[in-house]
């Protein structure tokens, strides 16, 4: 089943191309769109969205073609803008009732979704205070909240991780995991960190400067790139080097060792290296892929 | 064993299967949320002062109307002169209420959570018109009905003033479709409603000076047919000249005569005129903001 597909799509505004060419498909689950600032994440999703017409090319969002279905389009799909869209005098209930109504809810079922989703997001008593006074956070879920108020067959995600500090990050991408399995709702979230991405999505597309780069599952991407950080506190040199004995590939990338990871045993081989070497573990983690490094990797890997 | 009552159960995620009503609705509960809020309904405390405040001063003629023709059976103010009148409260009103209505949106950026539903730009700038129509409607409709009411309870010797009455209300039709448009089309030129108030107030207080400056020059020459014309820079006097009494043949509310025959029909196409203008204003504006 196709949730989402393009075809050639491509958008040109006055001084830039924003998409190249571009032709990708998605299917259900959790799908990840990685891009630098400027890459043309945000202009897809307006085009998806109906809002913006293609210069060229056609894109389909669940089997509608955006040009001539936009409203269709709009009625089952929920947007999570990148940028605040908060008014700050209204609670977040009364805003969460008001959208879902501009959904074309009637008012009852309204008050009944918004209290559901509002609590699926995680927003509790603080839910009827004005927005205004709300944390980053807080306000993020309320955008969420609206994006799925209706209970659209899709959202479109822009950013959702923006500004939030390391914690209210995990929460927000473990709701979008339980979006994409438990609630069954189709997910197209985009990033600037595929390490992010990599936590939630089943897919993974990467573009830039309008192209496409890459899209491929999230196995895929990570057997090309399976690396371990290691940290020690003194002995680097003489890690490396039993390491190297062992037949691991080790690379010093500043005070830290990349290594790579052949198989599950490598990560035995490297505790039990540290341990004979005595030496001090900082910190061993498994290796953040961003998004310059695919970039930096040839296309046909 | 007894079972434990009163545990909140985790349903998990419910999806929804009733109906999804359409664009009409959706226009409609905009229309209704905006009304709301233009009279501070579902805001705070402190934004409902203005506009309870300016609606009680727009009832306080009718009241005292009342009591004089309870007390002494005579008539105090008539119906179509009751929006010259009370003008400046009216003014004030549509200032600092129709920025209310379009600057939020614009400054917090609500406007494209909107456009990503299946509401389209111009449904959501007629149901934000709509909103300081019916409003401005309300302001000027209830206190020319309680006086109405008023008249017909104390039942004064001598016929009712029923067609005073509905000419009136036509006329605050007119008044209030006029006036929303402009209102709110100047209105959101700005995304800050400080801004909005200030140009709304200025565009009232700049007609009205000017219409009185030139009225009152022309007259000092004699010249008694421009004079009328000066009148209707206001956009008051503009309305009660077409409609008022242009069209239903009251008797003028501005200190001159209209212009009578063509001029009626010049003066409804001015004021025409001017709430297309204001609507393409707005439609304007709007494409601009959405392409952003």
């Amino acid at each position: 089943m196709t949730i989402l597909a393009t075809e050639g799509l491509t958008r040109r505004f006055p001084r830039v191309t924003a998409l190249d060419q571009l032709t990708v498909t998605v299917g259900p689950g959790v799908t990840g769109l990685v891009g630098a600032n400027g890459a043309g994440k945000s202009t897809l999703i307006k085009i998806l969205l109906g809002l913006l017409e293609p210069s060229a090319g056609s894109a389909q969002v669940l089997g509608m073609d955006v040009t001539t279905h936009g409203a269709e389009i709009r009625r089952i799909v929920g947007y999570m803008p990148e940028h605040d869209c908060l008014p700050p005098d209204l609670s977040a209930t009364e805003f969460t009732v008001h959208m879902a109504q501009m959904s074309g809810l009637p008012r009852t079922a309204a008050r009944e979704r918004a209290a559901d989703v509002l609590r699926h997001v995680g927003l509790y008593e603080e839910r009827y205070r004005a927005m205004g006074g709300y944390s980053t956070g807080m306000k993020q879920r309320v955008k969420l909240a609206q994006a799925l108020v209706h209970d659209p067959r899709l959202v479109l995600l822009d950013e959702p991780t923006n500004g939030l500090d390391p914690q209210g990050r995990d929460e927000m991408l473990a709701l979008i995991r339980k979006i994409g399995t438990e609630f069954g709702i189709s997910v197209l979230v985009t990033s600037h960190l595929l390490g992010e991405l990599e936590r939630v999505c089943d897919h993974v597309i990467v573009i830039d400067g309008g192209r496409l780069l890459r899209s491929s599952s999230i196995a895929e991407f990570t057997q090309t790139t399976q690396t371990v950080t290691v940290e020690v506190e003194e002995g680097q040199e003489a890690l490396a080097a039993r390491l190297t004995e062992l037949g691991e590939t080790v690379t010093a990338h500043g005070r830290m060792l990349l290594v790579h990871v052949r198989a599950p045993e490598t990560f035995d081989t490297l505790r039990d290296a540290v341990c004979e070497l005595d030496l001090c573990l900082v910190r061993m983690e498994q290796g953040r892929q961003r998004i310059e490094d695919v970039f930096r990797e040839p296309v046909n890997v | 064993m007894s079972e434990p009552t009163g545990v909140i159960h985790d349903i998990g995620y419910r999806h929804y299967d009733g109906v999804r009503l359409g664009r009409a609705h959706a226009t409609l509960a905009l229309a209704l949320h905006s009304l709301r809020g233009v009279f501070g309904l579902g805001r705070t405390a402190r934004a409902k002062i203005i506009p309870f405040l300016l609606a009680g001063v727009m009832m306080l003629p009718a009241v005292v109307s009342i009591a004089i023709m309870a007390l002494i059976k005579q008539e105090a103010i008539g119906y179509t002169t009751y929006a010259v009148t009370m003008q400046a409260v009216l003014a004030i009103f549509l200032a600092s209420q129709s920025p209310y209505t379009v600057a939020p949106d614009l400054r917090f950026r609500v406007l494209p959570l909107y456009l990503s539903r299946p509401v389209t730009l111009i449904d959501y700038v007629g149901a934000k018109l709509a909103a300081m129509v019916v409003a401005m409607f309300l302001l000027l409709a209830v206190p020319l009905t309680v006086l109405f009411v008023g008249e017909l309870v104390i039942d004064l010797p001598g016929p009712a003033h029923t067609s005073a009455y509905l000419t009136s209300m036509a006329g605050a039709v007119a008044y209030a479709v006029l006036l929303s448009c402009l209102g709110v089309a100047i209105a959101s030129f700005t995304p800050r409603r400080g801004l909005g108030v200030a140009s709304v107030i200025a565009f009232y207080l700049l007609t009205s000076a000017v219409s009185t400056v030139v009225a009152a020059t022309l007259e000092s020459v004699n010249d008694y047919t421009a004079a009328a014309w000066a009148w209707m820079i206001n956009p008051f006097f503009l309305v009660d000249a077409a409609v008022q009494v242009g069209l239903f043949g009251a008797a003028p509310s501005a200190p001159t005569t209209y212009p009578a025959g063509a001029g009626v029909a010049v003066a409804i196409l001015l004021m025409l005129a001017l709430i297309a203008l204001s609507v393409t204003a707005l439609v304007l504006r709007y494409r601009k903001a959405a392409a952003r």
